[in-house]
């Protein structure tokens, strides 16, 4: 059984993750590094809803039985810990986040706050989207450059050092591309008040 | 035709004589194959009249639709037969190659009659079936007898019985493709009595099917999904069934020293994890088979496959032993003498209570390693006390006195889950129509490893429509034939797809698991005929009376009269447990 601050640490932003609708009832997973240790949601376990029990710790180099309980998503998170200086991962489905991936190769914000904090998220493709070394080699690599990037159709992946920051990251996604669909929806000329907002979609 | 050959192939040991005739179709699409097929032809070949190791007893080998189209873990077989050990119907299971090369025979029964008058093997190939003389190959071990024959996995397989199912013990095993069993409930005594060494197959036809680009598309969708999965493309590829050895003990549901105790203290150096580190050369995998749980592992005396948990389990925590390398080798041993490890294991462990109380004069004691290898050899051959232990504990411990120190349900003895950690396993167990098993519905998906969703072990209430379900899911599964390792991966909407695609008849998933209740109740109705009763739906005393006194299990036994209640009720079955008229009607079971 892992702390219980640890475990409080989940259940609140499992719960916060849930009511901000960037998660299914039982989508999405969360992971923390601790040293040579992973701990991660259970596989199939509701992230608004966790219990004690459904924190599986289990080693980051090679794998335990621990394989067998925790998230499907296990290997991206161990191959990101591996090739990244991330502490904790953030995985969810932002609905509006996941539309725009639909459609394009990058997700360039336009309001302030994301182009302050993002500049620009990458959209990966991956046939198989979840779960294989495929996957797991492309999010890591994508992760070296970016702190959140977007898998198609899929979801995101955010880091950071702590899960507080990996959610920050994940839910200013979300609402950039609210704003984005807002303004669609709106259809007015778009007013630039970016200096050198040109250059997002190079960053 | 689509997925079926429709072919039955009845061979007559006593005359030597074989006939083909074609498999009733309408029997086929309601039960498939596999266990179910087989389940239904010996409800008409097997009365209750016949002793399991009289000539009148019958082998029937099934495929299934599925066999040998290439679909994920489409190489399994089923023998089905009246079991020596249990007297309930019986059907053992076993992947390798032997069941796609069966299948490929042209044939999708083989119904093995009689008894030869001397040693006998038979080889079938693409259809034409020949008797061999077996006198100097009885006596022979199984490795060396599977070399002799033949075996090539894509071309020739070999299925034979050891000494074990020579010598009548009623938990001796088939086994096929060198170290794969036709395991539980003693079928290679059945075989032995009919002085039918081996069958060997080889064949070329390969099933038809209906809807290819169906097919194909399941096929893809299968593999992402299996490679998804934790469990198919990371557990049991990396760490094999043994995965189970740590996760069972940390919850406190391994049963240790013959279920004395529910946590072992030696689990880890019995556990997937140290066989990985230290034993194991590669994994292996059946034919058409993604996630290739079968370990090679490698001692100072032996090389081959296994073992798998319950087999270290078995003799490992059971036994109070934390020798991995001499659970290793006890497994070949096993496999080479043609026994079920799982009954081995734990008639040894009875055996070991049994000494250390006083009950039986033997050196056997929890812990003693150096004893485990002439342990089976003597259960093999039926030496001193090994003609006892030969038998099943049941049988043994009844012998000396003690037959609560048994721990099996109908006399088969119970897998490496202990049931006070998980109260649906013991429904299962009690309820389990070949007696003590997890093949009949495992609950340590739901209940442990949170497949598809976790719910609490130790609910009592409302846990008997989950072991129904998955009763009738397995029957189903057991059927097709597949592994059920995929349904890890694959739900079984995917099942009834490639099941429809293969045979071109639109089977709904709702209607492939009524299959699985079909099969189920018939299997009940034959078991209720040998005289089978709501008092054999039991557990041992200790698991509904003896509360574990540490670990995560603390103070829990079975709460198994509610739950079978229930279970009776759930199922439509009268308070004695016999299906009603309506249920059968609805099963299309009125006129059995």
């Amino acid at each position: 059984m892992v702390d219980p601050r640890i475990y409080d640490m989940f259940r609140e932003i499992g719960s916060d993750l849930y009511s901000a609708n960037m998660i299914s009832s039982h989508g999405g997973n969360m992971s923390i590094r601790l040293g040579d240790r992973v701990v991660i949601k259970r596989r199939g376990a509701m992230l608004g809803n966790l219990k004690p029990h459904d924190l599986i710790e289990t080693r980051l180099d090679k794998n335990d039985s621990g394989v067998a309980l925790a998230s499907t998503e296990l290997l991206v998170h161990r191959t990101v810990y591996l090739n990244t200086p991330a502490l904790a991962i953030c995985h969810c489905h932002p609905r509006t986040a996941i539309a725009f991936s639909l459609s394009r190769d990058e997700i360039v914000p336009i309001d302030n706050e994301a182009s302050y904090l993002l500049k620009k998220v990458p959209v990966i493709t991956e046939e198989f989207p979840s779960g294989t070394p495929q996957m797991a080699n492309k999010v890591a690599t994508a992760l070296q450059n970016y702190k959140i990037i977007m898998l198609r159709g899929h979801g995101s992946f955010a880091t950071g050092q702590t899960l507080d920051e990996a959610f920050f990251w994940s839910s200013t996604l979300e609402e950039a591309c609210q704003i984005m669909l807002f303004t669609r929806q709106i259809n007015e000329p778009f007013i630039e008040y970016r200096k050198m907002s040109e250059s997002y979609n190079k960053f | 035709m689509n997925g079926w050959n429709g072919k039955i192939l009845e061979i007559n040991l006593t005359a030597l004589t074989y006939k083909t005739y074609p498999l009733d179709m309408e029997i086929a699409q309601q039960f498939l194959g596999g266990r179910g097929l087989g389940a239904r032809l010996l409800w008409d070949l097997v009365g209750p009249e016949v002793n399991p190791l009289a000539p009148e007893n019958v082998l029937i080998f099934t495929n299934g639709p599925l066999t040998a189209t290439g679909y994920q873990t489409s190489n399994r077989f089923s023998v089905t037969t009246k079991s020596p050990l249990t007297g309930t119907v019986l059907d053992a299971n076993s992947g390798g190659f032997w069941g796609m090369q069966f299948k490929k025979t042209g044939y999708d029964v083989m119904i093995v009659r009689g008894k030869a008058k001397s040693p006998v093997w038979i080889e079938i190939k693409s259809g034409e079936v020949t008797f061999h003389d077996a006198g100097d190959l009885w006596g022979m071990r199984v490795y060396a007898l599977t070399e002799k024959l033949g075996q090539d996995n894509n071309r020739r397989n070999v299925l034979c019985i050891g000494p074990a199912g020579e010598n009548l013990s009623r938990i001796a095993a088939i086994m096929n493709d060198r170290e794969r069993a036709l395991a539980r409930g003693g079928p290679g005594a059945v075989m032995g009595s009919k002085n039918l060494k081996a069958i060997v197959v080889e064949g070329k036809e390969r099933p038809d099917i209906a809807d290819q680009d169906q097919f194909k598309f399941m096929l893809y969708e299968t593999r992402k999904l299996l490679a998804a999965s934790p469990l198919t493309s990371q557990a049991l590829p990396e760490f094999g069934t043994v995965v189970l050895m740590n996760i069972m003990n940390n919850i406190g549901a391994l049963p240790t020293r013959n279920h004395q105790q529910t946590q072992f203290e030696g689990a880890e150096e019995i556990s997937g994890e140290t066989l990985t580190e230290k034993y194991l050369v590669k994994n292996s995998a059946c034919w058409a088979c993604p996630i290739g749980c079968t370990r090679i592992s490698k001692t100072e005396k032996v090389e081959g496959e296994g073992p798998e948990f319950e087999t270290t389990w078995a003799f490992g925590a059971q036994c109070g032993i934390a020798d991995l390398a001499a659970i290793i080798e006890v497994n070949s041993l096993c496999n080479d003498l043609g026994l079920d490890t799982i009954s081995a294991g734990s008639t040894i462990a009875c055996a070991m209570e049994l000494s250390e109380k006083g009950y039986v004069d033997s050196e056997l004691r929890f812990g003693r390693a150096d004893l485990l290898a002439c342990s089976v050899e003597d259960m093999a051959y039926r030496r001193d006390l090994g003609a006892d232990m030969a038998e099943g504990s049941l049988r043994m411990a009844t012998k000396y006195g003690h037959p609560e120190l048994s721990m099996s349900a109908k006399g088969m003895e119970f897998p490496a889950y202990d049931p006070r950690g998980m109260q649906g396993q013991g429904l299962l167990y009690a309820t389990s129509n070949r007696g003590g098993c997890h093949m009949r519905g495992n609950m340590v998906g739901l209940e442990v490893l949170g497949l598809p969703k976790l719910i609490d072990r130790f609910q009592v209430q409302g846990k008997s429509s989950f072991v129904i379900l998955n009763q009738n899911s397995n029957a189903a599964i057991d059927s097709l034939v597949v592994c059920k390792f995929t349904n890890m991966g694959v739900a079984d909407e995917y099942f009834a797809r490639v099941l429809s695609a293969v045979t071109g008849i639109q089977y709904a998933t709702g209607e492939m698991i009524k299959v699985g209740e079909r099969v189920w109740n018939l299997e009940r109705l034959y078991n209720i005929r040998e005289g089978f009763t709501r008092k054999d739906d039991t557990l041992p005393a200790r698991l509904l009376n003896e509360a574990p006194t540490e670990g995560p299990s603390k103070g829990w036994v079975v709460q198994l009269e509610p739950m079978l209640k229930e279970y009776y009720r759930s199922r439509g079955w009268d308070e004695n447990g016999i299906p009603t008229p309506k249920k059968l009607a609805d099963l299309k079971l009125a006129d059995l």
